[in-house]
């Protein structure tokens, strides 16, 4: 101020020059504080946003290993011929650089003798949005490739060959619907997301099976770096890197052995000439709820959903209406169980008194009940004759179940069987499970709005009636009368271990519930299906293995379905009989017989589990009997 | 004049004119440096070399303009003027197409623009031609009418090149020199009035893209990626430096090229100082140009004559409208036009020409009488 008087006293004039200049600097002096100060974050932040960009490099799948630690999915490396269009962009001169790439490609191609599958609008697209990564040309490219490529790199410019991670399945299908597949992750981000960051590739996700169950564990952590980029997009340094975390190793219950014994003997199931096997086969430790085995077939081999396999391939497979291969049969699919629901209604029978072990029902192949037009047959029309609870079983006698069905009553079967755990989930931690349907008159007053009548009920003891149940229970109801009332949660995941060997999770057995029944009443029908095996007139009698005593039911189930009327065949045991190791259940959903083709799957499963002959004698009679 | 007296002469002058000079003259090398800098051992133009050769050469300049008294100087003001006329035509002519604007005049890389003299000249001559008119005069309409014809006709010129920055920076420089001698204010007033008129024609007058950056000022956000990317790369340069900014040689926005490399060394060098200095930084720039403003006004006062107080007023309004304008378009406050920072700026020919003007301040200052 003392300046500006100054001036006053010189020129008065020069006072008011003097405050427009002060004003000035003063105003630039504000506005920069705005900008600087008060909006710096901001601009700060734009400054990123345009110049900072993230590369994500996908971490490795943590490997999943069977009880025995036999490596059932791991990595290996896959060679992708990738191009750098930075480079290309360099040297190319002010020429199109989609023309230079595809030029480029071109010859490439011709040298690799490999067509390229890249269109001009994936090369700009890449140019515009991720410039400083690799464009992949050829994902897991052959080794000859390899070779051919590395002889002429030097001669091929802006071309380079990459390793990446794929997930690799060493034991090829085995265990395939258990174990599931990888797929890319579904970039849904936001657009801004997508250009913010650059990705190596996708990020697989599991898809089905332990994959989809355990992908977070399996999954990682994803390392990357931040860039700075040019305007044009080219990167001109690093900022910080952050390495990828290997994902954790899953540890399954499952026993590749026992997996292999059970996929064989279903593959080689006695189905129908011209006929592919579909079915399921579960194997439990009945004292542990352990799964050792659980297939489905047709089943198909997780290696093809590589990034290799041309798009046609996999859907043919995920497509194929027929097979249904990807279709995990033994948690997903719901079946009537047929006879070998007889062991819970004689259980039910038994317990609410309307069965004594002694009682007997002549059978004459047939039973009219109330006056319905048609009589309910027996699967022997020749008729049984005089049958107690025992040969019941044994010889799986209907018109013995139709009686004492009804005698037992709907509310009594069904109180036991919800006890077993049908028509509702067994909480499997392999997921995506039905859990089936066990009916009762409430549910067919509201969903058929018919009433339920005695034939229902004689239905329902046979297991026809309006019964879906899975493998996966059925082999649990098996465990349940093996381990004479106590029924475990089935579980397949041992243990997960993080990269650093820390362990991240465990499967615990659960006991899931324990049947009312009195131990003699659960003996009585443990004896009966001890039985079925054992005895050469027994209906399941080609499960039998010399040297071991198994115990077991089979079941037929008819069934319409679009192909026609067909048979859903099971066959469900245990062994040894005393102390029971192990657990099974089979189905197949088209055969002759439980007996005739369920059975002997499982004879030879048993066989092959405690490594004994299957019994020989049955074999050549196999033809003698049926139920 | 002998030696002693010389020196004696150099004795006499402003030391604080002197050192904010030397310190924006420095700051701006460093500057420069920085804002061509592309990371470690990239190859980068050596400008900030090119700049410290013209402080030499305008150290020289600035001695000799500065120790020959100044009115001798005033003598000579028709032929300077002249020689402003004259190089404007040249330009217009044989001036090397940049940009599709002629502003060059010179021979391979060396060259001069003739808009910078016009400046000088003209500040001279208005100068000049106000201190030869009395009082009684210049109370008359007949000195705001002549002095309009001495400012427009370079204008005009520069104008047409075009140089739409150096023209329109005549025109506070005549303001304010009217306006010191004691022109009426309501003279000063009407013509004003009639430029805002007259704004309509010259808009016609326009080259599209000088539209386009008058428009992009008013709306920033209009095509951030074509007109207004200079404005909001600026903004983001200035903003992102913050109180302290990120350290010499760390700001991006000019290593990585966000910054246009075209204009970062010269027209956006603020930006650049911003960034790396942020609010700090660009409070010591402004208050070294108020160092010079004040004591240019403060000389403009002391002068021995009204044609000492008449230049160095012209002086101080040619560098303060340089300042605010060049500042005012980083951040957005005025329209982007091509308008150097003095002393820091990069540029041969504005750096000798702000090193004459200062010198010439120096020269009223020296030339003061001592009481």
């Amino acid at each position: 101020m003392i300046i500006l008087r100054s001036f006053r006293d010189r020129n008065p004039r020069l006072e008011a020059m003097g405050i427009i200049v002060g004003v000035g600097l003063f105003v630039l002096l504000v506005a920069l504080w705005r900008v600087q100060v008060s909006h710096g974050e901001h601009y700060d932040n734009r400054q990123d946003a345009q110049s900072l960009r993230r590369i994500r490099i996908p971490a490795a799948r943590g490997e999943i290993v069977d009880r025995n630690g036999v490596v059932l999915a791991n990595n290996r490396p896959s060679y992708d011929i990738v191009i750098y269009l930075e480079q290309l962009n360099r040297m190319s001169k002010r020429q199109d650089v989609v023309q230079v790439a595809q030029a480029s490609l071109g010859a490439l191609s011709q040298t690799l003798q490999m067509p390229v599958g890249l269109s001009d609008r994936d090369v700009r697209i890449h140019y515009q949005l991720r410039r400083p990564i690799p464009l992949p040309v050829w994902r897991d490219v052959k080794a000859e490739q390899v070779a051919a490529f590395a002889e002429r790199a030097s001669t091929l410019p802006g071309a380079d060959l990459i390793v990446m991670p794929v997930r690799q399945y060493p034991q090829g299908s085995l265990a395939a619907h258990v174990l599931g597949y990888v797929g890319k992750a579904q970039q849904d981000g936001e657009e801004e997301e997508i250009e913010r960051y650059y990705y190596y590739q996708p990020d697989s996700v599991g898809k089905q099976g332990i994959e989809h169950a355990c992908d977070e564990l399996l999954r990682g952590a994803p390392g990357g770096k931040t860039i700075r980029v040019s305007p044009g997009g080219t990167m001109v340094g690093e900022i910080g890197e952050k390495t990828a975390e290997r994902g954790g190793r899953v540890t399954l219950t499952l026993d590749a052995r026992i997996q292999r014994i059970v996929e064989e003997a279903l593959a080689r199931a006695p189905v129908p000439a011209g006929k592919d096997v579909k079915g399921a086969a579960v194997v439990l430790d009945p004292r542990t709820g352990e799964v050792l085995a659980l297939a489905s077939a047709p089943s198909f081999d997780p290696n093809v959903f590589n990034p290799g396999t041309p798009d046609a391939v996999i859907t043919a497979l995920m497509t194929d209406k027929v097979r249904r291969p990807m279709y995990n049969r033994a948690i997903g699919g719901a079946y009537a169980p047929g006879s070998t629901f007889k062991t819970i209604t004689l259980l039910a029978g038994l317990e609410s008194g309307a069965i004594s072990p002694n009682d007997t029902v002549t059978c004459t192949g047939s039973l009219q009940i109330g006056n319905w037009h048609r009589s309910f047959g027996c699967w022997n029309h020749a008729g049984h004759g005089s049958v107690d609870a025992f040969t019941a079983i044994k010889e799986s006698c209907d018109v013995f179940f139709y009686r004492e069905g009804m005698k037992t009553g709907v509310e009594a079967i069904t109180k036991v069987a919800a006890e077993f755990g049908l028509g509702q989930p067994t909480g499997f931690d392999l997921g995506s499970e039905r859990k089936g349907l066990v009916p009762s008159p409430a549910w067919k007053l509201t969903q058929r709005g018919e009433r339920w009548w005695d034939g229902d009920t004689a239905q329902l003891a046979i297991g026809q009636s309006f019964l879906l149940v899975t493998p996966l229970q059925m082999a649990n109801v098996a465990a349940t009368f093996a381990n004479r009332g106590i029924s475990w949660k089935p579980f397949i995941v041992e243990r997960v271990e993080s990269a650093d060997g820390a362990v991240i999770r465990r499967g615990m057995p659960q006991v899931r519930g324990r049947l009312s029944a009195a131990p003699q009443q659960i003996e009585t029908v443990r004896h009966a299906m001890l039985g079925a095996v054992r005895d050469m007139d027994g209906t399941a009698h080609h499960a039998a293995v010399s040297g071991l005593s198994v115990a077991g039911k089979s079941g037929t189930a008819e069934y319409d379905t679009a192909q026609g009327r067909q048979k859903r065949v099971w066959f469900i045991g245990f062994a040894p009989y005393d102390e029971p190791q192990v657990a099974v259940a089979v189905v197949l959903e088209d055969g002759d017989s439980g007996g005739h083709t369920a059975a002997p799957v499982a004879g030879a499963i048993l066989a092959g589990i405690f490594q004994k002959s299957e019994d020989r004698e049955a074999l050549a009679n196999r033809d003698a009997y049926a139920d | 004049m002998q030696i002693e007296k010389r020196i004696e002469l150099v004795k006499r002058m402003d030391w604080w004119l002197l050192g904010a000079m030397v310190a924006l003259a420095v700051g701006g090398v460093f500057f420069i440096y920085s804002a061509s800098y592309r990371g470690p051992g990239q190859p980068m133009p050596s400008y900030y070399k090119m700049q410290m050769v013209w402080f030499g050469i305008g150290l020289v300049i600035y001695l000799a303009v500065a120790l020959v008294d100044y009115r001798l100087i005033c003598q000579w003001a028709t032929v300077w003027y002249a020689l402003a006329i004259g190089l404007l035509l040249l330009v217009l002519v044989a001036g090397a197409k940049v940009y599709g604007a002629r502003r060059w005049l010179g021979w391979g890389s060396l060259g001069i623009q003739p808009a910078e003299v016009a400046k000088l000249a003209v500040i001279i001559a208005v100068s000049y031609f106000l201190f030869h008119r009395t009082p009684e005069m210049r109370h008359r309409w007949q000195t705001v009418l002549w002095t309009l014809l001495i400012v427009g006709v370079p204008q005009l010129l520069i104008f047409a090149q075009p140089d739409l920055g150096s023209a329109v920076i005549l025109v506070p420089i005549s303001f304010g020199l009217m306006f010191v001698s004691g022109v009426r204010v309501k003279h000063l007033a009407l013509v004003a009035l009639a430029g805002v008129c007259l704004a309509p024609v010259v808009w016609t007058q326009l080259k599209s893209y000088q539209k386009d950056r008058l428009t992009v000022f008013l709306d920033p956000t209009k095509d951030p990626l074509g007109v207004g990317w200079n404005l909001n790369q600026s903004l983001i340069a200035v903003g992102s430096g913050g109180f302290a900014g990120k350290g010499y040689l760390q700001g991006t926005q000019s290593t990585l090229g966000y910054l246009p490399r075209t204009v970062a060394p010269n027209d956006f060098l603020f930006s650049v100082i911003a960034e790396e200095k942020g609010f700090v930084g660009s409070m010591c720039v402004i208050g070294l140009y108020a160092v010079i403003l004040f004591c240019g006004l403060r000389i403009a006062a002391y002068a021995r004559d009204r044609l000492g107080m008449l230049l160095a007023t012209g002086i101080v309004a040619m560098l303060f409208f340089h300042v605010f304008i060049n500042i005012g378009m980083t951040i957005g406050l005025m329209p982007v036009k091509g308008l150097p920072l003095p002393l820091l700026s990069y540029g041969g020919s504005f750096v000798l020409a702000t090193m004459a003007a200062l010198g010439l301040l120096q020269n009223i200052w020296i030339h003061r009488r001592v009481y």
